[in-house]
């Protein structure tokens, strides 16, 4: 396949691998476009990862505060029109009362012309709204644009557990299937 | 008698031993109204609609706890989403109160449902696929709540209720938020987690 495209791509396989490596033992989704080899990986029931599946980005991230009250460390899956989705929930639970929230979010909509440059460069609004958004939210936000950006997962999740508060992982492209 | 906000929250702390509880709306007011507020307790806050799903997560991570949630007509219509995701993770520890008073700011001013009170909150939980769904309209039925948490859930209990007639007017305008109401939710989730949350 030439696809030029999917060197931007992070593998599912070492996405899950990470999250796991910095303690995260739960996903909780909605479903995200750029991240459906995460999804295909979780539906196997074998990830080692407790798994819950939410039909709106506002219960995904209460279903989340609620499984860190239980003691778990959950990341919530969604792409960037559902971050934009939830930002009451956001405010009210990350903001106001300060418990950890991890999002990964998929920038769903880029252009592949994108690929490589300033997501906030992109054409799309979808995508070049995002960062700024989560600037307004004061929350901090770590890109995974290539293999190379792996290390940020344990840099997303210990900024979301250890400050606490909420934080993002920024899904740059497609995540890999292999 | 009806049922209302007061007795349903003293059945509720009579009955429900080590549960742990989240709340919302009129029955947060009740639980503050009747004095300090109980341990185990959490109010959602402000954030109308996020009770229930805030109580599936806790009924996922600790299954050996009975979770209660406490969740108003008008809260539980911004996320109806919420019962399916209830009901596809079936947690079998979870039981859904929902205070059906048919009105949005119940005592404080009143406002009409969006669904003019044709909802039958109970219909839509049964047929998300609950494990069990029923309406209370009598405080006679408080006798059936030992019993009925000790059910399989996910149960779901409308509790149908008059609204608490409206206070605020022009001759007494809104109150000032205090900051309590913005930092409550989170003192409560930390301290619901220091009780039950495995240490690490």
């Amino acid at each position: 396949m030439n696809r030029p495209d999917l060197a931007y791509s992070v593998s599912a396989v070492e996405i899950l691998k990470a999250y796991r490596q910095a303690g995260i033992d739960w996903v909780v989704t909605v479903p995200d476009l750029l991240q459906l080899a995460v999804h295909d990986r979780l539906s196997r029931g074998d990830s080692g990862l407790g798994y819950t599946a939410c039909s709106n980005e506002n219960q995904a991230l209460q279903t989340a505060a609620g499984l860190w009250i239980g003691g778990h460390r959950p990341v919530v899956i969604m792409q960037n029109q559902g971050f934009y989705n939830c930002m009451n929930a956001l405010r009210a639970l990350g903001l106001d009362a300060g418990l950890p929230l991890l999002m990964a979010v998929g920038q769903f909509g880029r252009e592949f012309s994108n690929l490589g440059h300033d997501p906030r460069t992109s054409r799309r609004k979808m995508v070049s709204l995002l960062e700024p958004t989560m600037d307004a939210f004061e929350m901090p936000y770590f890109r995974l644009e290539s293999p190379a950006d792996l290390p940020n997962v344990a840099r997303a999740v210990s900024s979301a557990f250890d400050r606490p508060g909420p934080a993002a992982l920024l899904i740059g492209h497609y995540t890999g299937w292999e | 008698m009806s049922l209302n906000p007061q007795n349903v929250c003293a059945a509720i702390q009579a009955a429900r031993e080590q549960a742990i509880v989240v709340c919302t709306m009129s029955a947060m007011n009740a639980f503050d109204a009747a004095g300090p507020f109980p341990a185990l307790t959490l109010s959602s806050v402000p954030l109308m609609g996020g009770a229930a799903s805030i109580a599936l997560g806790i009924a996922l991570a600790r299954p050996d706890r009975t979770v209660i949630v406490l969740d108003g007509d008008s809260s539980l219509l911004m996320e109806l989403g919420g019962l399916a995701n209830i009901a596809g993770s079936h947690p079998r520890n979870l039981h859904h109160f929902v205070y059906a008073n048919r009105v949005q700011f119940n005592g404080n001013f009143c406002l009409d449902l969006p669904d003019r009170g044709r909802a039958d909150f109970a219909g839509l939980a049964r047929a998300a696929g609950y494990a069990s769904a029923e309406t209370w309209s009598d405080a006679a039925d408080l006798a059936k709540l030992p019993a009925s948490l000790k059910r399989e859930g996910p149960c779901f209990i409308q509790l149908d209720m008059p609204a608490t007639p409206s206070r605020l007017s022009a001759a007494n305008p809104g109150p000032e938020m205090t900051d309590l109401r913005f930092t409550r939710m989170g003192d409560e989730a930390r301290a619901v987690r220091a009780a039950i949350a495995p240490a690490r």
